[in-house]
């Protein structure tokens, strides 16, 4: 079926996982890294979409119902990246813009682009891109 | 002649369980026990690939992570981070100092380890 609140074309890998408990994050941690592979992106870039896969399942793990996590590809025009997506009815009715800043102060420089859509229950997209060049911010370490 | 890989690492029980996974592929493995130890091994005789831990006495992983991504000598041998911090934070820190890769130290380590040496051209 076509989920109409899907903001881009789903392309392979399609995969999805039931988180449930704290041993559902590794599985989720580990599909992102194989889907992140499918498509091509570096080891280091898989980190990213690991890291980032774990930290949405973290978050919809806490509100003690079982949620499921979609780890798509997608294709917007030339680019072409992965999508992290969860139903989070839990969050109708919450502004989009507090869910925004909480995302993006939990999630840093993890993805490229966070979105939530749909009424009454809101959808987090959650995207990477493959064809985009990342620039992980200067080195701030003083030693 | 196998490859031969610099493992900084200071659980020795870790370090042995990591280097079987090393050595079960066929590469050497060199042990480091904590950071120092690892920069100098690193630049007195280069391996072809540094698994590093994060968490280590004297000078944690990512600060050995940017000297050796600083250094000519050492800049680029491809480092593995194994660690088990794993949230947003530590992941970038890792990547930013240089990492190639990232790994947590969950039950899929292993099989990512070694998908990741594929990757890197260090395992055929």
């Amino acid at each position: 079926m076509t989920d109409l609140t899907n903001p881009y074309h789903l392309r392979p890998p399609i995969m999805t996982v039931k988180v449930e408990d704290a041993m559902d994050i590794m599985i989720v941690r580990d599909t992102a890294r194989r889907a992140g592979g499918l498509l091509g992106f570096s080891p280091a870039r898989r980190a990213q979409l690991s890291t980032a896969a774990a930290t949405l399942a973290e978050l919809v793990l806490k509100t003690g119902d079982a949620h499921l996590i979609h780890l798509n590809g997608v294709i917007d025009g030339i680019k072409v990246g992965l999508q992290i997506s969860s139903e989070t009815p839990w969050l109708a009715g919450v502004s989009v813009n507090n869910v925004m800043v909480a995302l993006r102060s939990k999630l840093g420089d993890l993805v490229d682009d966070i979105q939530v859509i749909g009424k009454p229950s809101p959808k987090i997209f959650m995207h990477v891109w493959l064809n985009e060049v990342r620039n992980l911010g200067d080195d701030d370490d003083a030693e | 002649m196998a490859l031969e890989v610099l493992l900084v690492e200071d659980s020795k029980t870790q370090a042995a369980q990591i280097k079987e996974t090393l050595e079960s592929v066929g590469l050497r493995v060199r042990v480091a026990y904590d950071g120092p130890e690892g920069i100098k091994e690193a630049i007195d005789n280069p391996p072809a690939l540094v698994v590093l831990d994060v968490k280590l006495p004297t000078m944690d992983g990512f600060q050995v992570c940017r000297r050796l991504k600083r250094n000519p000598a050492t800049q680029d041998i491809p480092i593995i981070m194994l660690t088990e911090k794993s949230g947003p934070q530590a992941t970038m820190s890792g990547l930013r100092a240089g990492a190639d890769d990232y790994i947590p130290k969950d039950i899929f380590a292993s099989e990512h380890l070694i998908s990741t040496l594929q990757e890197l051209g260090i395992l055929e």
